[in-house]
């Protein structure tokens, strides 16, 4: 709810309903001045009119005429007429349907007004009257007045029409904007969410621009495009490296053997060196096939086959094969008792992923150290899957490079890029893990480091 | 030795086979399937090299027919395709040994040797093993140097049992974690190394001559003839 009225939408169509209606506002009165101007001349002109007629009646016809007159208009016209004061130099009334005695407001150019209580259908109805006061000669003053109540009336209704208006469009524009603001509102949390699953997860997937209208779908069309680039970019530079080492693989793999060749025909003092440099071409080779490997891990569709491994065999094979390193180390290599568990998967991949993990943990645990490999039940996506953890009580690195470190090449410190290693260890752990539908996460082993492997 | 290569890439041929014969192995080659075919059908080899793609008839069908027609020798498929898939896939064809692309002589070689060692060896029932005066009881599991018993981890034993079986042979550390371990993998660091000079330190320490040696940028060979 807040969410909806906070929304731009929502907030664009309420200053558009207030500027409406703002608008509605003074057209509205602006007419209804027009209209009291207007009926405000006429009944003032007919005012003066009518005080031209009486004087003419009066030099004719003396007061008599003037009262047969005014007791003639008050016959012929019953409704909307004129009234009449007639009063004396001691301002006594001598004709005319107005009582004495009421109190006057005065205008200027001696125009008056007056609140008078009618009878009206038999009811007592307070009316407002316009007024001109007139001397008629021989001491005599005529009043003429009549009422407005036609204009004020009027008034009334174009404000209680305007008012009941208002009200209805501003309540209907607020409900409709609150819908129509939650429907831009998810599309647009629909565009957000989806960006978000699509950059997380799996870059390849696209927005479903078809289902949407308008601009929601060319923003999304744009966006699709957007990915498509990032995508084909991403590609551009995995590929470039990937045919590097591609190509450079095979005359590196030559060289080797020509130098290995070399190697045997040296006589024994000159062999040091060639030696060495078998040893950077192995490097070098073994850093080549872990970039291809990693990509197409990366690059091809994820395992769909059927093999179950045996968990945790595979992981006392693994422990077993690295405890005499650890040894070496002086790192204690700890397996907490497994339960059992198998996984759909590749043995070879995810013997390499532990490997390469549990590698790095002995690398970076210093003497004295420890290593503790776990494996608990967990549900991955409400399914059951399986959680194995390597922690180390090495150095650790700091959250700010977690996520870095699962690049390829990416060495975290000078201390740890001191250490032997190509930096693509957990870049093959972590395609691996995606390739069998895991995934890698780091913790803080408050000292050292914690890999979560998380597989279905 | 003498083996059969199929090969249509004359470069990568002409430098394998010079390497083989620098090696002492004597080298035939081939480059379409079907005149490999051919070649095998009618002479005799110790092992097949066959590289995947090769014009004419693939490297896999080729070794499915020869082994239909009833022909056992040992075949080594040379490829650039190295999935778990591309491997399984080979070795069902009939092929005893899978290696991919670009790979190091030394691997070559030592793969041979086993491969033609196991083709000569196979049907061997012996329940004993015995290199000089190391010797493997298969049935009890124990092992013994010059009649001392040496206690052995099961791990350790496979190890020298593995070693043993070929001896005299360079035997590399991916075919000894392909075949000790059952994993097919690449270490980050030689994790092998520290198996071997452990088991070395137990089969060695104290005796005159070393049986347990390790051959630069290839491998080990256990002795104690040499090459």
């Amino acid at each position: 709810m807040r969410e909806v009225i906070s929304s731009l939408t929502f907030r664009y169509i309420a200053k558009y309903l207030l500027v409406l209606s703002a608008t509605v506002f003074l057209v509205m009165a602006g007419l209804y001045l027009l209209f009291s101007y207007n009926y405000f001349r006429q009944l003032s002109a007919s005012i003066v009119e009518e005080q031209q007629t009486l004087e003419l009646v009066y030099r004719g016809q003396g007061l008599a005429g003037v009262s047969q007159y005014i007791n003639d208009q008050r016959e012929t016209q019953l409704l909307d007429r004129f009234h009449y004061l007639v009063s004396d130099q001691a301002g006594n009334k001598v004709a005319g349907d107005l009582p004495e005695g009421t109190s006057y407001q005065e205008f200027e150019r001696g125009w008056l007004g007056f609140e008078l209580a009618l009878l009206k259908w038999g009811e007592s109805v307070e009316v407002d009257f316009i007024a001109r006061g007139q001397d008629l000669g021989g001491g005599y003053r005529a009043i003429i007045a009549r009422s407005f109540e036609q204009a004020v009336y009027q008034g009334r209704l174009v404000l209680a029409t305007l008012v009941r208006t208002m009200v209805v469009t501003i309540l209907l524009g607020l409900i409709g904007g609150y819908f129509a603001a939650a429907r831009s509102l998810q599309r647009v949390e629909w565009l957000g969410r989806e960006m978000g699953r699509i950059f997380r997860g799996n870059p390849s997937q696209r927005l479903d621009a078809e289902r949407e209208k308008g601009q929601v779908r060319e923003l999304a069309q744009i966006m699709n495009k957007m990915l498509d680039q990032t995508e084909s970019l991403m590609h551009g530079v995995r590929s470039v490296s990937d045919n590097i080492a591609h190509d450079l693989r095979t005359p590196l793999s030559r060289m080797r053997n020509q130098l290995s060749q070399l190697h045997q025909d040296l006589p024994a003092g000159g062999r040091e060196d060639v030696q060495q440099l078998i040893a950077d071409c192995d490097s070098l080779l073994t850093s080549f096939n872990a970039v291809l490997r990693i990509s197409t891990l990366e690059s091809g569709s994820r395992y769909a086959g059927a093999t179950e491994v045996d968990l945790r065999q595979l992981l006392e094979d693994v422990v077993e094969l690295y405890e005499p390193v650890a040894q070496e180390c002086g790192v204690e290599l700890q397996l907490a008792s497994l339960p059992a568990a198998s996984c759909r998967g590749e043995a070879d991949l995810l013997f390499q992923m532990f490997a390469n993990v549990l590698d790095n943990a002995i690398k970076y645990t210093p003497d004295g150290g420890a290593v503790r490999v776990e494996l608990v039940p967990t549900t991955v996506d409400g399914a059951p899957g399986h959680r194995v953890t390597i922690a180390d009580t090495g150095p650790g690195i700091s959250a700010e490079h977690w996520e870095d470190v699962f690049r390829r090449f990416y060495r975290v410190e000078p201390s740890r890029s001191s250490q032997p290693g190509h930096g693509l260890g957990l870049s093959m752990a972590q395609a691996i893990a995606h390739y069998h539908g895991g995934k890698v996460d780091l913790q803080d082993n408050n000292p050292g480091l914690r890999v979560l492997i998380t597989l279905p | 030795m003498n083996v059969l290569l199929v090969e249509d890439d004359e470069g990568v041929a002409r430098f394998i086979c010079s390497e083989l014969e620098r090696a002492g192995v004597a080298c035939i080659h081939c480059v379409d399937g079907d005149e490999a075919f051919t070649t095998a059908r009618d002479q005799a080899f110790d092992v097949w090299i066959v590289d995947r793609m090769l014009p004419s008839r693939d490297g896999l069908s080729l070794i499915q027919d020869l082994r239909e027609s009833g022909n056992e020798t040992p075949a080594l498929i040379l490829s650039a395709l190295g999935e778990v898939d591309d491997r399984v896939q080979g070795l069902r064809s009939g092929a005893d040994d899978y290696l991919v692309k670009p790979f190091a002589m030394e691997e070559l070689l030592a793969r041979l040797q086993v491969l033609s060692r196991r083709a000569a060896s196979s049907g061997d029932g012996s329940t004993r093993l015995q290199v000089g005066d190391l010797v493997m009881d298969l049935l009890r599991q124990e092992v013994s140097r010059q009649g001392q018993p040496l206690p052995l981890q099961p791990r350790e034993y496979k190890l020298l049992e593995y070693l043993m079986r070929h001896a005299g042979q360079v035997v590399t550390r991916a075919m000894l974690l392909e075949h000790v371990w059952g994993y097919n993998f690449d270490p980050q660091t030689n994790v092998i190394d520290v198996h071997v000079s452990r088991l070395r330190q137990k089969i060695d320490r104290g005796f005159d001559v070393p049986l347990l040696l390790t051959v630069r940028g290839a491998g080990y060979r256990l002795g104690p003839e040499s090459d």
